[in-house]
C-alpha cells in the first residue's frame, strides 16, 4: 500500500482555496478505495509565511507531494483530476 | 483517508487578508504632503545616476528599470540595495530570474560583502524563480508573493525592495487566464507599500507598458539600452519619467564591468572649477622660471605638445614626481606605454616613479595603463573618471591624449577630451596631458582643445650638426607672466634642465653646436683683440714718429734759421768791410 503525504498550501480561504480543498478531499476519498493511503495537510501561508518561504511558494493553491520522494507540485484549484494525477505522479490502477 | 488540519490552523475568517496587511505609517504620508514640491529621495549609490535623478529614487515609491538582456538592470538594483545596507538600511531582493547564489556572487564582485549582509540579516533574498509546476485547474493566486515579501520586509525592517526581472512571472503559469489580474494585484500592492521599490523588467513584449507599470505604478522609469557604434558597445541610460521631480534629460552613457556601475553626469558638467591662486612646481626649476617664476597654478590644465622624442612623457613624469615630493597624490594614466616601461624609461633620466608608487613613497603615485584601442570613447572617459573619483588625486597625468584622436574620427574625440578635462578641472585637480604631434604636422596641434588649456607648453626638436636637441617654449599660460623665449631643454641622467640657448654672431644655436660655435667665436674674438692691440700699437708708434719728425724738422728749421742768420751777418760784415775799404780809398784819393 503506497503512502502519500500531500500538503496543500493556500493563502486565505479564498474561493479557489475552497475548491482546491474540496477537489483534494474528493481525490483522497477515491484513492482510498484503491489501497492508497493519502494524508493531506492544509497550510495557510498567511498564518505561516516562513513555510511559504521554505517551500518557495509563488502561486496558490498548490499541492505538494512530500512523500514519497521526489517532491512534485501542482498549482491551481485542482479541478482537472487527470492533470492532478499526472502532476503528482499518482498512478491509478 | 485522513485529512489533517491539526498541524496548521486554518483561518477561514480572512478571505482577503493581504489587503489587511499594515499600511504605511501615517507619519510618512504627512511628510509627503507637507513637502509636495520637493519629494524625498533615496540615493542609489551610483553617483552619476543620483545626479541625473537629482537626488535618487523617490522615497517610499516604486520605480521601474527596463532594458534588454545585459543592459545592467540587475547590477543597478544590486548596487542600490547593497548601498542602502552600507547606510544602515536593510534591503530585500526578490529574484524572479537569476539564481540567488549568482546574485550574491555579483554583489561580491562589486565589493559588497553580501554573504555577511545575509548572515547579519540586513539582506534577504527571496527566490521567486518560477519552477515548472504542473497546473491543474483555474484560479491561481499570487498572494504568496505578497505574503513572502511582506514577511521579509517585516522581519528585516527593510527600507529598500528590489523586484528583479518580474516579467519572468508572465510565462510561469501557462494557460492561466487569471494571471494578468493577479500580477496587476501584485503591482498595486507594491505601490501601496511605503517602501522604496525598484522593479526591473526586460523589454520583451512591452511587459512594463502592458501591465501599466510605466504609466500607473512607477513614479520613476529608467530605460537602459546598448548601442553599438564603430563596433564598440556603449551602454545608455535614460530617465523616461520622474513623477513630481526634475531629472536630467537625454541619454547618459554608463560603465558596467566587474567593478560595478559608474556614470558620469555628462551634461551636468559645469564650469565652476575651484580657482586656486596656489602655485605648484613643475619639477623642473627652469620651467618654473619660464612660468612666471613659480610654476603653474594648482588646478590648471597643462598641455605638453611635441613630436616624438621631445621629452613629453619625461616632463609629465617630472610634474608627477614633484607633486609626490610635495606629498600630493598623483594618478598617472598611460595610454601607450606600459607601467614597467614607463618606470624603466624614467629611471634612465633620474626619475624614480617606482619609489613614489611603492610603500616607501607612501603609494602616492598610482599608475594605470589604459589601452586606447580597447574601448569606446565614452567608456574611456568613464573609466578615467572612475579612477579619479576612487583615488581623489591632486594631479592627473594623461599620457598621451592624442592616442584618442588618432583612433577616433571627427569631433567625438575632441568633445570627449574637453569633457574629461572639464570634469577633472571641476574637482580642482591639476591635469598634465601630453599630445603627440606627428612629424608631418609641422608642429601644429590637431587636437584643437586649446580653449580648455591653461598652460600650453610646446616641445620641439632641433636637428643639426648630426645631433638632436630639444627646445621648449611656453605658448600660453593664463594669468602668468611667461617667458617669451625658446629655451633649450636637456635630459640628463640626473634629471632635466632648461638652459638659455647660445646667442652668437649668426643667430641662436643649441646643443653641441653651441659649444663649437662658442669656441669658434671665442677664437675670433681673441684674434680681433690681438689685431686691435696691434693696431693701437701702430697708431701709437705713428704718433711718436710724427712727433720725432716734427722735432727733427723743427730742429732743422731752427738750424737753418741760425745758419741764415749767420750768413746774413757775414754778408753784412763783408759788405760793411767793403764799404769801409772803399771810403778809405776815396779819402786817400782825395
Amino acid at each position: 500500500m503506497t503512502q502519500y503525504l500531500l500538503r496543500l498550501y493556500i493563502a486565505g480561504m479564498t474561493p479557489a482555496a475552497r475548491r482546491a480543498i474540496k477537489n483534494l478531499e474528493a481525490l483522497t476519498a477515491d484513492m482510498a478505495g484503491q489501497e492508497m493511503d493519502m494524508q493531506v495537510e492544509v497550510v495557510d501561508i498567511l498564518e505561516r509565511p516562513q513555510l511559504a518561504e521554505d517551500e518557495r511558494i509563488l502561486a496558490t493553491p498548490v499541492v505538494v507531494r512530500r512523500l514519497p520522494p521526489p517532491v512534485r507540485r501542482v498549482v491551481g484549484d485542482l479541478s482537472e483530476r487527470e492533470r492532478v494525477l499526472v502532476g503528482l505522479d499518482i498512478l491509478e490502477r | 483517508m485522513r485529512c489533517t488540519h491539526q498541524a496548521y490552523k486554518q483561518s477561514a475568517s480572512v478571505p482577503d487578508t493581504w489587503q489587511q496587511l499594515p499600511a504605511a505609517p501615517a507619519q510618512s504620508q504627512s511628510e509627503i504632503t507637507l513637502n509636495p514640491s520637493k519629494p524625498e529621495t533615496v540615493d542609489t549609490g551610483i553617483q552619476g545616476l543620483d545626479f541625473v535623478l537629482q537626488g535618487g529614487l523617490p522615497r517610499g515609491r516604486p520605480s521601474l528599470i527596463r532594458g534588454g538582456p545585459g543592459t545592467g538592470k540587475t547590477v543597478i538594483s544590486l548596487t542600490y540595495l547593497c548601498h542602502g545596507i552600507t547606510q544602515g538600511e536593510p534591503g530585500v531582493l526578490v529574484t524572479f530570474d537569476e539564481d540567488p547564489d549568482a546574485l550574491l556572487h555579483h554583489a561580491r564582485g562589486f565589493g559588497f560583502p553580501a554573504d555577511t549582509y545575509l548572515k547579519e540579516g540586513s539582506l534577504r533574498i527571496l527566490d521567486m524563480r518560477p519552477d515548472q509546476s504542473e497546473t491543474a485547474g483555474e484560479g491561481i493566486e499570487l498572494t504568496a508573493v505578497l505574503t513572502r515579501i511582506e514577511y521579509a520586509l517585516k522581519q528585516t525592517g527593510a527600507h529598500r525592495l528590489v523586484l528583479d526581472a518580474i516579467d519572468g512571472m508572465e510565462g510561469a503559469f501557462p494557460g492561466q487566464s487569471g494571471l494578468r489580474k493577479e500580477l496587476n494585484r501584485v503591482f498595486d500592492w507594491v505601490r501601496d507599500q511605503r517602501v522604496t521599490t525598484l522593479i526591473t523588467t526586460g523589454e520583451v513584449e512591452n511587459f512594463s507598458t502592458r501591465f501599466g507599470l510605466e504609466d500607473y505604478i512607477a513614479d520613476c522609469v529608467i530605460a537602459l539600452k546598448q548601442e553599438v557604434q564603430h563596433r564598440v558597445m556603449t551602454r545608455l541610460l535614460r530617465v523616461v519619467k520622474r513623477r513630481g521631480g526634475p531629472h536630467g534629460a537625454g541619454e547618459f552613457p554608463f560603465l558596467l564591468d566587474s567593478q560595478g556601475i559608474f556614470m558620469v553626469p555628462v551634461s551636468g558638467a559645469a564650469l565652476d572649477a575651484r580657482v586656486s591662486s596656489e602655485r605648484i612646481s613643475s619639477g623642473v626649476p627652469g620651467l618654473d622660471q619660464m612660468l612666471g617664476g613659480k610654476g603653474p597654478y594648482k588646478g590648471s590644465t597643462i598641455l605638453l605638445s611635441g613630436q616624438a622624442g621631445t621629452g613629453k612623457t619625461s616632463l609629465a613624469s617630472a610634474f608627477a614626481q614633484a607633486a609626490c615630493r610635495r606629498g600630493e597624490k598623483v594618478l598617472y594614466i598611460s595610454f601607450e606605454e606600459s607601467i614597467d616601461e614607463l618606470v624603466r624609461n624614467q629611471s634612465s633620466i633620474g626619475g624614480d616613479l617606482a619609489h613614489h608608487a611603492g610603500p616607501e613613497g607612501g603609494h602616492r603615485l598610482i599608475m594605470e595603463p589604459v589601452r586606447a584601442i580597447e574601448m569606446g570613447l565614452e567608456e574611456h572617459l568613464m573609466r578615467i573618471m572612475r579612477s579619479v573619483s576612487r583615488h581623489q588625486p591632486d594631479l592627473v597625468v594623461l599620457d598621451p591624449i592624442s592616442s584618442f584622436t588618432n583612433r577616433h574620427e571627427g569631433d567625438c574625440a575632441k568633445e570627449m577630451l574637453l569633457r574629461l578635462m572639464y570634469l577633472i578641472k571641476e574637482q580642482g585637480i591639476t591635469t598634465v596631458a601630453t599630445e603627440l604631434l606627428s612629424d608631418s604636422s609641422g608642429g601644429v596641434s590637431h587636437l584643437d582643445v586649446s580653449s580648455m588649456i591653461d598652460v600650453w607648453i610646446k616641445l620641439r626638436r632641433h636637428e643639426g650638426n648630426g645631433e638632436l636637441n630639444r627646445l621648449i617654449t611656453v605658448i600660453k599660460a593664463r594669468g602668468l607672466a611667461i617667458s617669451n623665449q625658446v629655451k633649450e631643454f636637456r635630459m640628463t641622467d640626473s634629471g632635466m634642465t632648461i638652459e638659455d640657448p647660445y646667442v652668437g654672431e649668426s643667430g641662436i644655436v643649441y646643443g653641441t653646436a653651441r659649444h663649437a660655435r662658442q669656441a669658434e667665436d671665442e677664437q675670433v674674438i681673441a684674434q680681433l683683440h690681438r689685431e686691435l692691440e696691434q693696431a693701437r700699437r701702430l697708431r701709437e708708434e705713428t704718433e711718436e714718429i710724427n712727433a720725432a719728425r716734427e722735432r727733427l724738422a723743427r730742429a732743422e728749421r731752427e738750424a737753418r734759421a741760425v745758419d741764415l742768420d749767420r750768413q746774413v751777418m757775414e754778408l753784412e760784415r763783408r759788405l760793411a768791410s767793403i764799404e769801409g775799404a772803399r771810403s778809405a780809398i776815396r779819402r786817400s784819393r782825395q
